[in-house]
């Protein structure tokens, strides 16, 4: 296996009256496309979110590339991961391009030259993403898949070696979920990144993602590889409903609600 | 009924009646109180006093308090907005600049008496409110902002009024500070009357209320007539604050503090709100009528017990915003819909500023003579520069640090309805002008505009240290500022009932002006209005990424709580600095930024631009309307502003969404 990315030691995170996430430890590797999953409340958006340094920690410890997160200054951090909430927000009257260009913020600075490497990560970040084309268009006007496609582009301009995605897809009909998906595969698998990704849906962690991890009542419940999700002990420990996993023509698993 | 409401209760109560006890008993032994039934012929003033004066005003408290607290909690009920009362929402701002008008241009109708034209100042404020609010789903915190803009603008006209009338209108002054200062029996039984008819409403209305709190669709999904219930509901809260206001004045927060004390005390069921809620409201005007009449004593009989509610309500709701966290039910408060986007603003921003230059020239050139318009010739054109030329410049500068101070709040709290007005930002900078004129024996303008914007900036300040506290979402900034503002606003009208020289200064300054400004004052603002748009421009990239939210800010190393002090000082230097001249309202920080995003200008360098270009523009058009409509006299600078401002804005919020 390769380099750890996320080293996460005892980690508790409490709200008033509430424990969210209780204990979990775990080691997340560099280089993969990692899926959080698990049913409503069991904490993997809390658990992405501070990851992302969005809320802290109460207990425990976390480090990024070896580092302790709360050691990280913000614009560096920026530079080595990019997280995208789970609701976009309206950019009004802002259109792609600047969008996009938000994403070298960390780069520049406030105040820094918008230089020619700028540009640059700029105009690749749009052709990775294949939304070239919308460059002059409007943010709000777009559909909800190019609209993601344009925040993913954001992310890459960030030049950032990881990312965080909190339910990316909830949103997007199936053919865009897919393409959004495989966006984010190519991503890790042909350039080296990694990806933490918050996911509801079982069948899309397994098929896209390399490494799974559960968590259920704020607790890691398991980890491990896609074919290790995909049994029906495993997923009515997680889920806590019977399912069946069927094989599909082509040998791939696929579950339901038994 | 929960334990703390049991204890808490009875222990208020008792409290309660301790102040106005001793009080009364400071007034007149005990021993010598009048006997039932009383009968004036045969007793001593101090008795009759007593019987007819400090008795009936402690009924007075309980019931004024009861009724604004069930107004309130029908309102938070019926709008399922945790933060609405007749203050809030404008009803009672309403009522006071009825009844000013009636005084001042039509003192014969009050002949009639004085609830009528409360309860139609009531119902026009209310209607106006519900309007815009209809339009927006009734987003509870742009109702409340439309509520605030049109009480303020309502307050500003009848300040306007007020001012004009002279210092006979003094008593106009302390009733709109809200005085319980009585003479007979006549308000308790009037009100008494009252509460009975709400009550009676209230039972009616709470099954159908405790429908519709599912919200509208579910509500009409079980059958209820959701416009019928909404409108009787508002009409019978109205009703219940107007009766207050033509008894007794504006008393401020009351309804709001009733309903929200009763749910932090654990009350849940819609109910025991509206059982509750007056007894609650009953006790809080009690009690801070008891702390006047204590401390004040006899002295202190003219001190409105308005201006003492209104210092607590501006605390409690800063208090209650971070418990208000789930009962605010969601909803997007919403903007107006998508504004076009000009790809080459150039042009223009450039045509902007030559319509601007263009402007101030003609303004320059022309002006009203007795016996109608003249246009200078050359020679009298060198006499009037310099008198002309220090105003034009003042006015300009101050409008577009208005506007820079709009723009940024606009885009740093992404709510389009932003301005330094609701922020609070206004209301602080008046706090800093009138403690100026308080303190230092002969203030000069340098002093003042330095008290000015150290108000701006410590309101700010205490905004965001509060903001900053918590992970608060943008319409709470709001919230907080509006605490601020009523808290501000309570402080001045107290001050104003002290009813000194330096009251009237500062009486004549809410309403603003620039026909003192002197070339170097001008100039000095025009530096600063300089010196604030290149400090916002050089933050345009935080302004770009502000508007997004925090997990994106947050997520590409924006240093969000620098980025924020930094960005609501700037707004609060501006606010303060324009203030100065202009007095606390104006619009012009609203309107503006609108102006220049209408105009298609969406990046934040071009629409701060734009936005100062724009205030300039307004502000001197308003300087210009302020000298001339009424001439030879002049009107207020800030209320001329309000004036174009205030309907332009009610109409931008009654649009259609999309």
């Amino acid at each position: 296996m390769s380099d750890t990315l996320f080293q996460i030691d005892g980690l508790c995170v409490d709200v008033p009256g509430r424990r969210l996430l209780d204990g979990v430890s775990l080691n997340l590797p560099a280089g993969q496309m990692i899926a959080l999953i698990g049913h409503n409340g069991s904490g993997k958006s809390t658990l992405l979110k501070v990851l992302a340094r969005q809320i802290a920690a109460t207990h425990g410890r976390v480090t990024f590339e070896g580092h302790a997160l709360t050691d990280w200054k913000a614009r560096d951090y920026a530079r080595r991961l990019a997280f995208l909430p789970q609701h976009p927000p309206p950019a009004e009257g802002m259109i792609v391009s600047e969008l996009v260009a938000l994403g070298r913020y960390p780069w520049h600075g406030a105040l820094g030259r918008f230089g020619a490497e700028d540009h640059q990560a700029v105009a690749s970040a749009m052709t990775e993403c294949a939304i070239d084309r919308f460059a002059d268009q409007l943010v709000d006007t777009m559909s909800g898949g190019e609209r993601q496609r344009a925040w993913l582009a954001m992310m890459v301009a960030q030049q950032a070696g990881t990312l965080l995605l909190d339910e990316p897809i909830s949103a997007l009909d199936i053919a865009h979920q897919v393409e959004v998906l495989a966006l984010v595969r190519r991503m890790c698998h042909e350039q080296g990144r990694s990806a933490v990704i918050v996911l509801h849906e079982v069948n899309m962690s397994a098929r896209f993602c390399d490494h799974v991890v559960a968590l259920k009542g704020g607790k890691l419940i398991m980890q491990g590889s896609p074919d290790e999700l995909m049994r029906s002990d495993t997923l009515q420990r997680i889920y806590g409903l019977p399912m069946d996993v069927l094989t599909r023509p082509d040998g791939r698993p696929v579950a339901i609600p038994a | 009924m929960t334990r703390a409401v049991r204890i808490s209760l009875p222990l208020a109560a008792a409290f309660a009646i301790l102040l106005w006890l001793v009080a009364a008993t400071t007034q007149l032994p005990l021993a010598d109180w009048p006997a039932l039934p009383f009968r004036p012929d045969a007793m001593s003033i101090e008795q009759i006093l007593m019987a007819f004066g400090t008795m009936p005003r402690g009924v007075m408290a309980l019931l004024a308090g009861a009724l604004l607290g069930l107004s309130g909690a029908i309102l938070q009920v019926v709008l399922r907005n945790p933060v609405a009362d007749p203050t809030t929402l404008g009803i009672s701002s309403g009522a006071q600049l009825a009844l000013v008008l009636a005084t001042v241009f039509a003192p014969g109708i009050l002949d009639y008496g004085r609830w009528p034209i409360a309860l139609a100042g009531a119902g026009g404020a209310a209607a106006l409110v519900l309007a815009v609010g209809a339009k927006r789903a009734f987003a509870p915190v742009t109702m409340v902002i439309a509520g605030l803009l049109i009480g303020m603008t309502a307050s500003a006209i009848a300040t306007a009024i007020t001012l004009a009338q002279g210092e006979y209108l003094l008593s106009l002054v302390i009733w709109n500070g809200g005085s319980l200062v009585q003479q007979s029996w006549g308000g308790p039984r009037a009100l008494t009357l009252t509460l009975i008819a709400g009550a009676i409403a209230a039972t009616l209305l709470a099954r159908p209320l405790r429908v519709l709190s599912l919200g509208a669709e579910g509500a009409s999904g079980l059958g209820l007539n959701v416009t019928l219930v909404r409108l009787t509901a508002v009409a019978v809260a109205v009703f219940l604050a107007a009766a207050v206001s033509a008894e007794i004045g504006l008393i401020a927060f009351v309804g709001l503090a009733g309903p929200a004390l009763a749910r932090t005390l654990g009350v849940r069921g819609i109910k025991e709100l509206l059982i509750l809620a007056p007894l609650i409201g009953a006790l809080i005007l009690s009690i801070c009528d008891g702390i006047v009449l204590t401390i004040a004593g006899q002295s202190g009989e003219m001190f409105p017990t308005g201006a003492m509610t209104g210092l607590l309500g501006g605390p409690l709701l800063l208090w209650l915003l971070p418990r208000l966290r789930g009962s605010t039910p969601p909803g997007t408060e919403a903007a107006e819909g998508p504004a076009r986007r000009r790809n080459h603003p150039k042009t223009l921003i450039l045509s902007l500023l030559a319509a601007l230059i263009i402007a101030a020239l003609v303004l320059v050139w022309i002006g009203r003579v007795p016996g109608g318009w003249a246009v200078l010739d050359a020679e009298s054109f060198a006499a009037f520069l310099p008198m002309r030329l220090p105003r034009l410049v003042a006015a300009a500068a101050a409008g577009a640090a208005l506007a820079l101070a709009g723009a940024i709040l606009q885009r740093l709290t992404a709510n389009p309805l932003a301005s330094p007005e609701v922020l609070g930002v206004s209301g602080g900078a008046s706090l800093g002008y009138a403690a100026t004129v308080f303190i230092v024996a002969a203030p000069t303008a340098v002093t003042l505009t330095t008290g000015t914007m150290i108000g701006g900036v410590v309101s700010l300040a205490l905004i965001t240290l509060f903001v900053s506290r918590r992970d608060m979402p943008p319409e709470r900034v709001l919230l907080a500022g509006i605490a601020v503002s009523a808290l501000a606003s309570s402080v001045l009208s107290a001050i104003m009932a002290i009813g000194d020289a330096r009251a009237w200064a500062i009486l004549d300054w809410l309403s603003g002006s620039s026909r003192t400004v002197s070339l170097t004052g001008a100039s000095a603002l025009a530096a600063t209005a300089a010196i604030l748009w290149i400090a916002a421009l050089s933050m345009h990239r935080w302004l770009a990424v502000l508007p997004l939210g925090h997990g994106v800010a947050g997520g590409i190393g924006l240093p969000i709580r620098l980025s924020r002090t930094l960005l609501i000082a700037l707004a609060g230097m501006a606010t303060g600095a324009a203030t100065v001249l202009v007095g606390p309202l104006s619009f012009v920080g609203l309107m503006a930024p609108h102006m220049a995003r209408r105009l298609g200008l969406a990046r934040p360098r071009d629409q701060l631009t734009g936005a100062a270009l724009i205030g300039a523009a307004l502000m001197l058009t308003a300087d210009f309307g302020a000298r001339m409509a009424g001439f030879p006299y002049e009107l207020p600078l800030g209320l001329f502003a309000s004036l174009i401002g205030a309907p332009w804005l009610i109409w931008l919020m009654m649009r259609p969404n999309r």
